[in-house]
C-alpha cells in the first residue's frame, strides 16, 4: 500500500511540476510585455523598463523558470498587481471558503449520486429508473450558472431561508480562525448559529456546483452495477443463495464504486472550473471569485497562482481517491508493489 | 465442397444486418429519437434564423424603449429584454454562435486528440509516456480557469474563446481514443496486420481508427452540448462574445442584472441553451445504447 | 430407477426475445437425475445447456427469457411456481454450482475466506441454524482439505488472483460442498485449465460424489470427460434432446446421427479410428531453428526498473522439413507461443538463430520477400479478423502491402474465397455475419493471399466446436497438398496433433522435452512430462484408455506443478 502511494504522489507530483512549467511558458508566450499589461498603457517607457528589470524580464528564460520555480517551492507566488499584496496570502485567505465549498460538493456529490445509481441499478428499466436517469439528465445538461440563478431566483421568492450571496451573514461576529471551515471552526468554538447560519449559506452554492457531478456519477454508477451484475461471481453468489441485499452492497457496489470514484478524481478540475462561475453568481468570497477578478485585471501573477493551487487542490483530489481505490480494492496495493 | 463445409455454412446464424439492428434499436430508444429531434431543431433554428425570426431586427444593437422589460406573450414569446428586444429572436440567432463554436472547436480538437491517442496507444514507449504524461498535466488544470486566463490575456472575443476550447479539449479524445486503442492492441488483427505487412498509418487509420468510430461519434455529440454549455459560461462571466452580437451566455449574464423582477431575462436565454445541451446530450445518451459503447 | 428422481424435468420450452423477435431455445427439454447419480448434458455451444442449468438454479434472466411451459420438480417439490423465500432455502444446500470459469467466479476485492464465510452465514442464517464463526470456519477449513488443499489457513486469508487456477478451481468446488447439497451441478468443470489439472480436477470430483453420495450434473461439450464422469448421457442439440441413454448405450451404440457425428468427430489418440500423417516431400530442411532463446525482463520498483529476466524459450532446436506438418505441443505458459512468434520475426531471439527457406528470420523480418514465406493463422478468428472491416477489406491488407496491382486484386480475393470454400458474395460481410468456421477460413485465405510456403497455425481450431474444427483441419489437408505448404501447428490439443502431424515436439517449460516422428513419441513417449500429458487426455473409448501410458504418481509430481498448496 505505502508503495502503491508513494508511487502515485510522485506521479501526482510529476503532474503538478509540469503544470507550473507549462503555466510559465504559456505566460511567456502570450502576445504582449508582461511588464506593459501590469502598467497599463498610461504608463512611460521608463516605468517599463524598470518594472522588466524588477520583474528579472530580461533574464535569459531559463534563468526566469528556475527563479520562479525556486519561488514556486517556497511558496512565493509573486505579488498581485491587483491587490499589491503577495499572491500567496491573498489565495490563503480566499482559500477556506473554496474548500469549505468543494468539499461540501464533493459530499453532497457522493451521498446523492452512488446511492440513486445504485437503486436505478437495481430496479432497472422501472420507473424508480426512469426518473432517476431524468434527474441525472438533468444534473448533467444545466449549465452551472443557469442553475445557479434559477435557484437564486427561487430563493428570492419561495425559499427566501436561504441567502444568495455571501458566506455568512456580516451581523454574526465570527472568526474562523482554526480550520478556516466555518462549519467545523463554529462547532468547535460552540457557536450553533454559527454553524445554521453557515449551513444556510452554503446550500445554495453546493448544490449549484454539485448538480453536473450527482447526474455524471449516478449515471456511471448505475452502469458499473448493471456491468457488475452480470459478472459470473455474481451469478456464482446468487446460486449459493445468498441474500440479494448483501450481493447488492458487498459484492456488487465494492466492486462498481471504482468506476465513479475514479471519475470523480478526473473531473475534479472541471469541478473547481465550474466553482469560478458558482461563485461569482454567489458572490462566494473563494479563490474563484479572486481568480475572476485578478483575471479581468489581467493580473498575471495572480492568475498563475491561483491556476497551480487549482492544480494543488486536483492532486490532493487524486491521492484521496487512490488511498480509497487501494483500501477497496486489493489489486491496487498488490499488484503495485508486484510490478507496474 | 465437403459435407463438412456445409455444415459450417448452415451453422452461419441468421442474423439481422448491422444496419437494421442499428435501427430497430434506434427506434425503441426514445432518448436518441428525441435527442435528434431536437439537435435537428436547433440546427434549424441556427441556419433559418432570419426567416424564423419573429422580430429579426433584435439580433443587432436595436432599441424599442417602449416595449423594453416586456414580460412573455404573445408578441413576444420568450418576453424582452432592458433596451426591449425580442429574447426568442435573439435566441434563434444566438444558436448561430453557439453551434459555429462547436464546428470550430470540436473539427479542430477532435481529429487532434484522435491522432495523438492513436499515436499513444499504438507506438507505446516513449511516444505514450510524453503524450500521457502531457494529457495527465492538462488533466490537472480546471479548464474554465485556464480558458479564462487565455481569453483574458488575448482579449476576450469569439476566436479567442474558440482557441482557448479548443487548446483543452482535445485531450479528452486523446484518453478516449488511447484507452481503446490500447485494448485494441491485444487483439490479433493488430499483429496480424504487421504480419501482412501494413504501415503503421494503415494500421492507425484503417484497423484500429474503425473500431473506435462508435466511442467517438458518441463523445462528439455528448460534447457539443459541453462545448455550448462552456462557450455560454465564458461569456456568462465577460469573456466569450461581446455585445451587441446575441449570444445565450450573454443575454443571461446581462438578464441576470434584473433578477428577479424580470427574470425571463435570464432563465429565457437559459432554457435555450439548456434545451440545445438537452438535445445533444440525449442524441449521445440514446447512440451510446445503441452502440453499446462504455465512455 | 428407485423411488422419484432427485431432479425431473418436463417439457421445458423456453424462449427468448432479442430485436423484437421471439425465438425459442429450449424445445420440450425432459430429463431426470436420480439420487446419488452422475448425469451428463453434452452439447455445443448455442445447444441450450447452459440455459438448462440456468433455469434450474434459477439465475435465467428474465425478461429476455420466458418459461413458456414445462416443470422442473427437485425432490418433488415444483421449483418453477415455487415462492421465493422457499426457493432461495434450496440454493446452495438443496442444489449448488460449480461455474465455468475458476478466474471469474471469485469477487476479486474479497478474500477466499470471506467469500466462503458468507456462503455458509447466510446458508445458516435461512436454516435457522445458529453458528458461532469459529465453528464456520472451522467447516470451511474441513471443506478445502477436503478438495485436497493444504493450508487452509493461508488459502482463507489470500485474495483469490494470488491463487493459480487449478487451486481456484478446486476452492471453487468446495464453495459448492459449503453447504453440502443433495445435488451438483458442474458446468464444464476444469474446461479453462490445462489437461493435466483438468483431469485432477475430475478425479475429485468422482471422489467426492462418491463419498457424500450427492447427484452430479456435469454440464459439457467434452465427450472424454463425459466418458470418465457420467452414469447416464443426455444429447443436447438446438434446445432438444436428441438421445439419451447410460453410459455403456451412449458410447458404445449411439443412435442418434448428430450423436454418431459427435463422436466421429472427436481425434482419437490411439486405435484403429488413428489416422498416420506422412510426408512424402520431406528432403530438405525448410526451417532451421539453431539454439533459440527468449528472455523477457522482470520490471519492478518505483522506476519500473528492470530486476530479472524470465526465459520463456530455452535453447531450442529444431528442423522442419519442406511439407511436414510439424505439431509443437505443450500446456499455457511452455513457450510454444513465444517461439512461433521469433519464427514470424515478431519478437527478437535473445540468442542463437532461425533461418527459413534460406532467409535468416532476423534480418529479413519485416521484407516483402519474408512475408511472401511465412504468414499465420491466429486461434480465435473473432480476434484475428477485425470487426469493422469487411472480408474483401481484409483480404485486401497483404496484397497491396506486397505491391499487388490495384487492379487485380478484386479477382485475387475471388480466387482466395474459393480456395477456402466460401461463396464470392462473401467478399462483402462483415465478421459479425460469418460463423466461426467461416470466419476461420477467412482467416486463412489472407494469410494463403500472398501465396506463402510457410503457415504458423496457432491453435487454429481451439476456438471452434468440435464438428466445425474438422472442417478446417480438412481444409488445411487439402491446402497443404495442392499448394506444396508447409505447417508449424501449435496446439495444446494432443488428440489432433496425433492425427494431423507427421512430426511432434513437446514443449515443457520452454525448452523441447521431446520430439520425433508422431507415432513414435505418441507409441513410445519417453519424458514424464509427455506421458503425464497423455495420460491426462480423456479419450472415448476403453481401447484406446487402455493404450493409454500409465505414470507413477511421484514421476507426475515431479514434473507437474502442485494445484493444492500455495507457494
Amino acid at each position: 500500500m505505502a508503495f502503491y502511494l508513494t508511487k502515485r504522489a510522485l506521479s501526482l507530483l510529476m503532474v503538478l511540476l509540469g503544470l507550473a512549467v507549462m503555466i510559465f511558458v504559456i505566460a511567456r508566450i502570450v502576445p504582449g510585455d508582461p511588464a506593459r499589461i501590469a502598467l497599463g498603457p498610461l504608463a512611460t517607457a521608463n516605468q517599463v523598463a524598470e518594472l522588466r528589470q524588477e520583474m528579472g524580464l530580461n533574464d535569459p528564460i531559463y534563468v526566469q523558470l528556475w527563479h520562479y520555480l525556486v519561488g514556486l517551492a517556497q511558496g512565493d507566488l509573486g505579488k498581485s498587481l491587483l491587490t499589491s499584496r503577495p499572491v500567496m496570502s491573498d489565495i490563503l485567505q480566499a482559500l477556506p471558503a473554496t474548500f469549505e465549498l468543494v468539499l461540501a460538493t464533493v459530499i453532497l456529490q457522493i451521498s446523492i449520486s452512488i446511492p440513486l445509481g445504485v437503486l436505478a441499478a437495481y430496479y432497472r428499466d422501472s420507473w424508480i429508473d426512469n426518473i432517476t436517469r431524468i434527474l441525472s439528465l438533468l444534473g448533467v445538461v444545466i449549465p452551472g450558472f443557469v442553475l445557479a440563478i434559477i435557484l437564486q431566483l427561487l430563493a428570492s421568492y419561495y425559499f427566501t431561508s436561504f441567502p444568495v450571496t455571501g458566506r455568512l451573514d456580516p451581523s454574526l461576529d465570527f472568526q474562523a480562525n482554526t480550520t478556516g471551515l466555518l462549519l467545523i471552526d463554529s462547532v468547535i468554538a460552540g457557536r450553533p448559529d454559527v454553524f445554521i447560519d453557515a449551513l444556510r449559506y452554503l446550500f445554495l452554492p453546493a448544490i449549484a456546483l454539485a448538480a453536473g457531478g450527482i447526474g455524471q456519477v449516478m449515471r456511471i454508477t448505475r452502469s458499473a452495477m448493471i456491468e457488475v451484475g452480470s459478472r459470473d461471481f455474481i451469478e456464482a453468489a446468487r446460486a449459493y443463495g445468498i441474500p440479494e441485499r448483501v450481493i447488492t452492497f458487498r459484492y456488487m457496489l465494492r466492486v462498481a464504486s471504482v468506476a465513479p470514484l475514479t471519475i470523480l478524481g478526473l473531473e475534479f478540475a472541471s469541478l473547481i472550473g465550474n466553482a469560478f462561475v458558482v461563485e461569482f453568481v454567489f458572490s462566494w468570497p473563494g479563490i474563484a471569485s479572486y481568480g475572476v477578478r485578478t483575471i479581468l485585471q489581467k493580473d498575471l501573477n495572480a492568475v498563475i497562482g491561483v491556476v497551480l493551487v487549482s492544480g494543488v487542490f486536483f492532486v490532493i483530489a487524486n491521492l484521496t481517491i487512490d488511498v480509497l481505490l487501494g483500501i477497496i480494492d486489493p489489486r491496487h496495493r498488490i499488484r503495485g508493489a508486484q510490478k507496474a | 465442397m465437403s459435407s463438412h463445409t456445409q455444415l459450417d455454412d448452415a451453422r452461419q446464424q441468421r442474423t439481422l444486418t448491422s444496419r437494421q439492428m442499428a435501427w430497430y434499436r434506434f427506434t425503441r430508444n426514445p432518448s436518441a429519437i428525441i435527442g435528434s429531434l431536437i439537435v435537428i431543431s436547433v440546427f434549424v433554428a441556427a441556419i433559418f434564423a432570419p426567416y424564423l425570426a419573429t422580430h429579426p431586427e433584435s439580433a443587432g444593437a436595436h432599441v424599442d424603449f417602449i416595449n423594453r422589460h416586456s414580460p412573455p406573450s404573445w408578441e413576444f414569446w420568450f418576453g424582452t429584454d432592458n433596451v426591449g428586444r425580442d429574447i426568442f429572436s435573439r435566441s434563434l440567432f444566438g444558436y448561430r454562435i453557439s453551434l459555429g463554436l462547436v464546428v470550430g472547436v470540436l473539427g479542430v480538437a477532435v481529429p487532434f486528440g484522435i491522432t495523438l491517442g492513436l499515436m499513444a496507444g499504438y507506438f507505446g514507449g516513449r511516444v505514450e509516456f510524453i503524450i500521457m504524461r502531457f494529457t495527465d498535466i492538462m488533466l490537472a488544470v480546471p479548464p474554465l480557469a485556464m480558458a479564462l486566463a487565455i481569453t483574458a490575456v488575448l482579449s476576450p472575443n469569439l476566436i479567442n474563446a474558440m482557441i482557448a476550447i479548443t487548446l483543452l479539449w482535445w485531450t479528452w479524445h486523446t484518453r478516449l481514443i488511447y484507452r481503446i486503442v490500447k485494448a485494441q492492441m491485444s487483439e490479433d488483427y493488430v499483429e496480424a496486420a504487421k504480419v501482412a505487412g501494413a504501415s503503421h498509418f494503415h494500421i492507425m487509420f484503417r484497423e484500429l481508427l474503425p473500431n473506435c468510430v462508435s466511442a467517438i461519434s458518441v463523445k462528439v455529440s455528448l460534447d457539443a452540448g459541453f462545448v455550448i454549455l462552456f462557450g455560454a459560461a465564458l461569456s456568462f462571466l465577460g469573456l466569450g462574445v461581446q455585445p451587441p452580437t446575441p449570444d445565450l451566455g450573454t443575454m443571461v449574464s446581462t438578464g441576470s442584472e434584473y433578477l428577479p423582477e424580470f427574470w425571463w431575462e435570464a432563465v429565457m436565454p437559459g432554457m435555450a441553451i439548456l434545451y440545445a445541451i438537452l438535445g445533444f446530450n440525449l442524441l449521445g445518451d440514446g447512440l451510446r445504447d445503441m452502440m453499446d459503447v462504455e465512455l | 430407477m428407485t423411488g422419484e428422481p432427485i431432479l425431473g424435468i418436463s417439457g421445458l420450452d423456453i424462449s427468448f426475445t432479442s430485436y423484437g423477435q421471439k425465438s425459442q431455445i429450449l424445445h420440450d427439454v425432459s430429463m431426470h437425475i436420480d439420487q446419488g447419480e452422475r448425469v451428463s448434458l453434452i452439447g455445443q455451444s448455442g445447444s441450450g445447456k447452459t440455459v438448462t442449468m440456468r433455469t434450474i438454479i434459477g439465475t435465467l434472466p428474465m425478461p429476455p427469457a420466458i418459461i413458456e411451459r414445462g416443470s422442473i420438480r427437485f425432490e418433488g417439490t415444483e421449483l418453477l411456481t415455487l415462492d421465493k423465500r422457499a426457493r432461495n432455502r434450496l440454493k446452495g444446500t438443496g442444489i449448488s454450482i460449480v461455474l465455468q470459469d475458476p478466474m471469474l467466479s471469485f469477487n476479486p476485492l474479497l478474500t477466499i475466506g470471506r467469500q466462503m464465510d458468507d456462503v455458509v452465514r447466510f446458508a445458516d442464517i435461512r436454516l435457522n441454524i445458529s453458528r458461532r464463526r469459529a465453528d464456520r470456519t472451522a467447516r470451511i477449513h474441513e471443506v478445502l482439505r477436503n478438495v485436497q488443499l493444504a493450508d487452509p489457513e493461508r488459502i482463507c486469508s489470500a485474495y483469490p488472483m494470488m491463487l493459480s487456477g487449478g487451486m481456484r478451481q478446486r476452492v471453487l468446488i468446495g464453495m459448492a460442498l459449503l453447504n453440502s447439497p443433495r445435488l451438483l451441478i458442474a458446468d464444464e468443470p476444469g474446461t479453462a485449465l490445462d489437461v493435466t489439472t483438468q483431469q485432477e480436477i475430475l478425479v475429485l470430483l468422482n471422489r467426492l460424489v462418491d463419498e457424500t453420495g450427492m447427484s452430479l450434473m456435469l454440464i459439457t461439450h467434452n465427450l472424454g470427460v463425459v466418458r470418465e464422469m457420467a452414469d447416464r448421457v443426455y444429447v443436447m442439440e438446438r434446445g432438444r434432446i436428441v438421445e439419451t441413454g447410460t453410459r455403456a448405450e451412449i458410447f458404445n451404440n449411439p443412435q442418434h446421427g448428430y450423436t454418431r457425428r459427435l463422436m466421429e468427430a472427436v481425434p482419437s489418440l490411439y486405435g484403429s479410428r488413428v489416422t498416420d500423417v506422412t510426408n512424402e516431400r520431406a528432403e530438405d530442411a525448410m526451417i532451421k531453428v539453431r539454439d533459440i532463446s527468449k528472455d523477457f525482463p522482470l520490471r519492478s520498483g518505483l522506476f519500473n526498473r528492470q530486476v530479472g529476466i524470465t526465459r520463456a524459450v530455452k535453447d531450442v532446436e529444431l528442423t522442419i522439413n519442406r511439407g511436414d506438418i510439424f505439431g509443437i505441443a505443450g500446456e499455457s505458459g511452455s513457450g510454444k507461443t513465444t517461439l512461433a512468434k521469433m519464427m514470424l520475426g515478431l519478437f527478437d531471439a535473445t540468442d542463437g538463430a532461425i533461418t527459413m527457406d534460406k532467409l535468416n528470420v532476423h534480418d529479413a523480418a519485416g521484407s516483402r520477400d519474408f512475408r511472401k514465406l511465412v504468414q499465420i493463422v491466429y486461434q480465435n478468428p473473432g480476434s484475428s479478423l477485425n470487426p469493422k472491416r469487411t472480408v474483401a477489406d481484409q483480404l485486401s491488407v497483404p496484397l497491396i502491402f506486397a505491391d499487388f496491382d490495384r487492379s487485380t486484386i478484386a479477382a485475387r480475393i475471388r480466387e482466395l474465397l474459393e480456395l477456402v470454400d466460401l461463396p464470392a458474395r462473401y467478399a462483402s460481410m462483415y465478421p459479425h455475419e460469418l460463423s466461426g468456421g467461416q470466419k476461420q477460413r477467412v482467416a486463412i485465405a489472407r494469410a494463403l493471399s500472398v501465396d506463402p510456403k510457410i503457415l504458423v497455425l496457432d491453435e487454429p481450431t481451439s476456438a471452434l466446436d468440435v464438428l466445425i474444427q474438422n472442417v478446417v483441419i480438412d481444409l488445411l489437408q487439402r491446402l497443404r497438398s495442392e499448394l506444396d505448404l508447409t505447417y508449424v501447428f501449435i496446439s495444446h490439443d494432443l488428440s489432433l496433433m496425433r492425427n494431423f502431424c507427421n512430426r511432434v515436439a513437446i514443449m515443457f517449460r520452454g525448452e523441447i522435452c521431446e520430439q520425433g516422428e508422431t507415432p513414435d513419441v505418441f507409441a513410445n513417449p519417453q519424458h514424464p512430462y509427455t506421458r503425464a500429458l497423455l495420460s491426462a487426455i480423456p479419450v472415448l473409448t476403453d481401447e484406446e484408455a487402455a493404450q493409454k501410458p500409465i505414470i507413477e504418481a511421484s514421476e507426475r509430481n515431479a514434473v507437474l506443478l502442485s494445484t493444492t498448496t500455495l507457494n
